[in-house]
């Protein structure tokens, strides 16, 4: 699913944040991204999604060399990748209805096809009952689970969340988690940058540890 | 793609002037400002190049007749004076009219012509031409036809008039130029702090994958609305002072000849409304690309 071949970033502020990152991430997959601020982890989720492109190397996402992709057909690339930040990145002024059904209307979703889609993953994320709720009412828990709602709205095949449980209490952050296991239980690839040693050992999936821009460890069913 | 979901967009571009009313009513009220002076310039404009028209009008050129011109020699003249390329009309005014014009002119005191047993006025052709700076050109060839004792034609005073007319001209349009381009730079600043403040509804859009054009439209079409409505407000505005002016106007000095003709002013409005719907299409779609992350 996502592969990456002698991939270099280094900023214009000549920042070094990867350096010879050699990957292969397969369908279906849960991967923990753990390491401490500043290792890399959202410069190698950002890569993925066009974000930015790398210094050297080969981003290989679904068969698409990412780095050559030519700006016009980027939409479309991340048409099949959910995105969920940290920031949240949710619109203040806009419902949680329209919060999530605004990306199915920028992918050119059919009205019926909006309504049936936003419903069902307000239902999955237990939110279907704020539906006209502003998120600035909602709490830390709930905004990010409308994130989460917004991201796999589209059914994305791979799912990238940068610290998603970061501000969040252990109970809300296990909640969290459940529901990005079951989401990878549907068959989306799921990438998940963390920083959560609780959360990371409980989960006992694989980890890919970044350390000053190196892959420093690569473990299956691994632990912080 | 583009009309498939231009319902969605309108909808879009609607719904930003009731999410973020402050910021529209502002936008409006500083595009409407700015059409207002570029309306009252163009008006002011009209009605000059009006004036200009009518002194220009009234240039002619009078080719006064030998007394001893027979009524075949006479004809002949004529058309020779209308073929003359650049003519627009010549008339011809005999003897007696030219008397009877001088009398009128002299008003009460026409008795003093009574002395004068013959009338010494010349016969003589007025003539138009199609344009004013070709006046020169004709009266040159006019002088050396026969019978033509003396031609009259403003000498130098054509010349001047028409170097004002043309530098007024010159200078009106590079102000109206410098007028629009002002316009256009303000409208789109305003436009890029109106999308400013939502850079962040650009980027995740962007991020879930819309397309350049998908966020861009709604973006255009606000800025194109908001373009139509200050520019029909400037109009409504416009309108309704410009008939109290130049009434005004007209009763103070009441030989300057001014614009009263609603065809003419629809001209202006039409202006202003293309003008508007214009700039608030290119100034926001030049301001919103900026903050589409790729």
């Amino acid at each position: 699913m996502i592969r990456m071949f002698h991939v270099h970033k280094i900023y214009p502020n000549r920042i070094i944040a990867l350096k010879d990152i050699n990957i292969h991430i397969k369908k279906g997959e849960f991967v923990f991204l753990v390491g401490p601020t500043g290792a890399g982890k959202s410069t190698f989720l950002k890569l993925i999604y066009r974000g930015i492109v790398p210094t050297k190397g080969q981003v290989i996402v679904d068969g698409i060399n990412v780095a050559r992709l030519k700006p016009k057909y980027v939409p479309y690339l991340r048409r099949n990748i959910g995105i969920v930040f940290q920031d949240f990145k949710l619109l203040f002024n806009r419902t949680v209805y329209e919060n999530v059904s605004f990306g199915l209307n920028a992918i050119g979703a059919t009205n019926l096809e909006i309504r049936q889609q936003v419903k069902k993953v307000l239902n999955l994320v237990g939110l279907e009952h704020k539906k006209r709720t502003k998120p600035h009412l909602l709490s830390g828990g709930e905004q990010q689970k409308l994130c989460i709602a917004r991201a796999i709205a589209n059914e994305p095949m791979i799912l990238l969340t940068d610290e998603p449980t970061g501000n969040l209490d252990p109970d809300t952050s296990w909640e969290i988690m459940q529901l990005l296991f079951h989401i990878n239980m549907r068959g989306t690839t799921v990438i998940m940058a963390s920083h959560d040693k609780l959360m990371v050992d409980k989960a006992r999936k694989r980890i890919i540890r970044l350390e000053q821009g190196r892959i420093v460890e690569d473990i299956q069913k691994g632990k912080f | 793609m583009i009309f498939e979901n231009m319902g969605f967009y309108f909808k879009e571009a609607l719904l930003s002037f009731r999410r973020n009313t402050l910021m529209c009513i502002a936008s409006v009220i500083s595009i409407t400002t700015i059409f207002i002076i570029i309306g009252i310039f163009l008006l002011i404009s009209l009605n000059f190049n009006l004036f200009l028209k009518n002194l220009e009008s009234q240039l002619e050129i009078i080719v006064y007749l030998k007394d001893d011109i027979s009524t075949a020699e006479l004809d002949n003249l004529k058309n020779s004076l209308t073929s003359i390329e650049g003519v627009k009309e010549a008339k011809f005014v005999s003897k007696e009219e030219a008397f009877q014009r001088l009398l009128k002119d002299l008003g009460g005191q026409k008795d003093i012509f009574s002395i004068v047993e013959e009338n010494p006025l010349p016969a003589s052709f007025e003539i138009k031409a199609n344009d004013p700076k070709m006046i020169e050109q004709i009266a040159h060839k006019v002088e050396k036809y026969k019978n033509v004792e003396e031609v009259e034609y403003g000498r130098g005073i054509v010349e001047r008039l028409l170097n004002f007319t043309s530098i007024f001209r010159v200078v009106g349009i590079s102000i109206l130029i410098l007028l629009i381009f002002a316009s256009i730079l303000i409208i789109s600043n305003i436009m890029k702090i109106t999308v400013y403040a939502r850079r962040d509804e650009i980027e995740i859009m962007s991020l879930v994958g819309a397309t350049r054009w998908f966020i861009k439209w709604p973006f255009i079409l606000e800025g194109f609305l908001q373009g139509i409505i200050s520019a029909i407000l400037s109009i409504l505005i416009l309108y309704k002072f410009y008939f109290v002016v130049i009434d005004k106007i007209h009763q103070i000095t009441p030989f300057l000849p001014v614009v009263w003709d609603k065809k003419e002013l629809l001209v202006i409005g039409l202006a202003l409304i293309v003008l508007g719907s214009l700039v608030g299409f290119l100034g926001s779609m030049f301001s919103v690309g900026k903050y589409i992350s790729e």
